[in-house]
C-alpha cells in the first residue's frame, strides 16, 4: 500500500476521540494539509502574477485588471476562506501544543469552522458590488 | 485525536525548531497576511464602487504604497515567512511519503533552493516598484 495512503487510514484510525467519538480532529487536519498545499502552489502563481511589473505599469494593469473581473473576485474569496481557515486552524493547533483546550478540540474546530463562515460572510458581502458590476 | 496536534517536541530534540519556527512563523503571517489582503483589496474598495478609482490593485497604487518604509518591511518580510512556512510545511508533508522520507536530505535542500531561489526573484519584483 502507498505510505501516503497508510499515513491516511492510520490518521483515520486514530480519528475519533475516545471520549466523543468525533472525526472533528481528523476533518481539521485533512483541511490543514489541503488549504496548505493550495496555498503553497498559490504563493507561486501570486509571484508570477506580480512579475508583470517587470514588463511596464500598462502590463502590470492590463493583467490586474483582468484578475480583478467578478470571476477572479469570486476565486479571490475562496482564496480568502482557505486563508482564514488556514490561520484559524492553525492558532487551534498551538492553543493545543500549549495544553490549552485539549479535551476540547472538536469544539475548537468547529469554533474555527464558524469563525471561517462569518468572516468571509462579513468580506463576500463587501465584495458583492465587485462581483455584480459590470 | 488530531494528528497535527500530537505532542510538541521538546526542547532541543530532533524536529524541535522546525515545529518551533513553524509556529511562530504562522503566527507573525496572520498579521502579515491580514495587513497584505486589506491593503490589496479593502482600503480601496470606497473608492472603487463609488467610481472614483478604476480598479482595487494598480501600479501606481503598489508604487506608492512601497514608498514607505513600514510596506517594504511588511512586504519583505511576509514575502520571506510565506515561503518559508509553505515549504516547511510542504517538506513535513512530503517526508511523510516513503521515498521522499528516504532523501530527506536531498528533499530539504531542494525545497530549500527553491526558497531561496523564489525570494531572490520575488524581491526583484517588488524592487521594481521601489526602486
Amino acid at each position: 500500500m502507498a505510505a501516503p495512503l497508510r499515513t491516511f487510514l492510520a490518521c483515520s484510525g486514530l480519528s475519533r476521540d475516545r471520549l466523543s467519538g468525533s472525526r472533528a480532529g481528523w476533518w481539521a487536519w485533512l483541511l490543514q494539509r489541503v488549504t496548505g498545499l493550495g496555498l503553497v502552489l498559490y504563493i507561486f502563481l501570486h509571484i508570477g502574477v506580480i512579475s508583470t511589473a517587470q514588463l511596464g505599469a500598462d502590463t502590470f494593469d492590463d493583467v490586474l485588471a483582468v484578475l480583478q473581473t467578478p470571476i477572479f473576485v469570486v476565486l479571490d474569496l475562496l482564496l480568502a476562506t482557505a486563508v482564514v481557515y488556514h490561520g484559524l486552524n492553525g492558532v487551534r493547533v498551538i492553543l493545543i501544543d500549549l495544553g490549552v483546550g485539549v479535551s476540547r478540540q472538536a469544539e475548537l474546530f468547529w469554533a474555527c469552522l464558524v469563525l471561517t463562515a462569518l468572516t468571509m460572510a462579513t468580506v463576500t458581502f463587501f465584495s458583492l458590488p465587485l462581483i455584480v458590476r459590470g | 485525536m488530531d494528528p497535527s496536534t500530537a505532542a510538541p517536541p521538546s526542547v532541543g530534540a530532533s524536529g524541535f525548531w522546525q515545529w518551533f519556527l513553524q509556529r511562530v512563523s504562522g503566527l507573525l503571517l496572520i498579521a502579515l497576511v491580514g495587513v497584505h489582503m486589506w491593503m490589496g483589496h479593502f482600503s480601496g474598495l470606497a473608492d472603487v464602487i463609488a467610481g472614483s478609482q478604476e480598479e482595487l490593485v494598480l501600479y501606481d497604487i503598489v508604487e506608492r504604497r512601497l514608498a514607505q518604509g513600514l510596506f517594504i518591511f511588511v512586504d519583505f518580510s511576509l514575502l520571506a515567512l510565506v515561503l518559508y512556512h509553505g515549504l516547511s510545511g510542504l517538506r513535513s508533508v512530503l517526508l511523510e511519503w516513503g521515498p521522499a522520507a528516504r532523501r530527506g536530505d536531498q528533499v530539504s535542500i531542494g525545497l530549500l533552493l527553491l526558497g531561496v531561489v523564489t525570494f531572490a526573484y520575488g524581491a526583484k519584483v517588488l524592487l521594481v516598484f521601489i526602486l
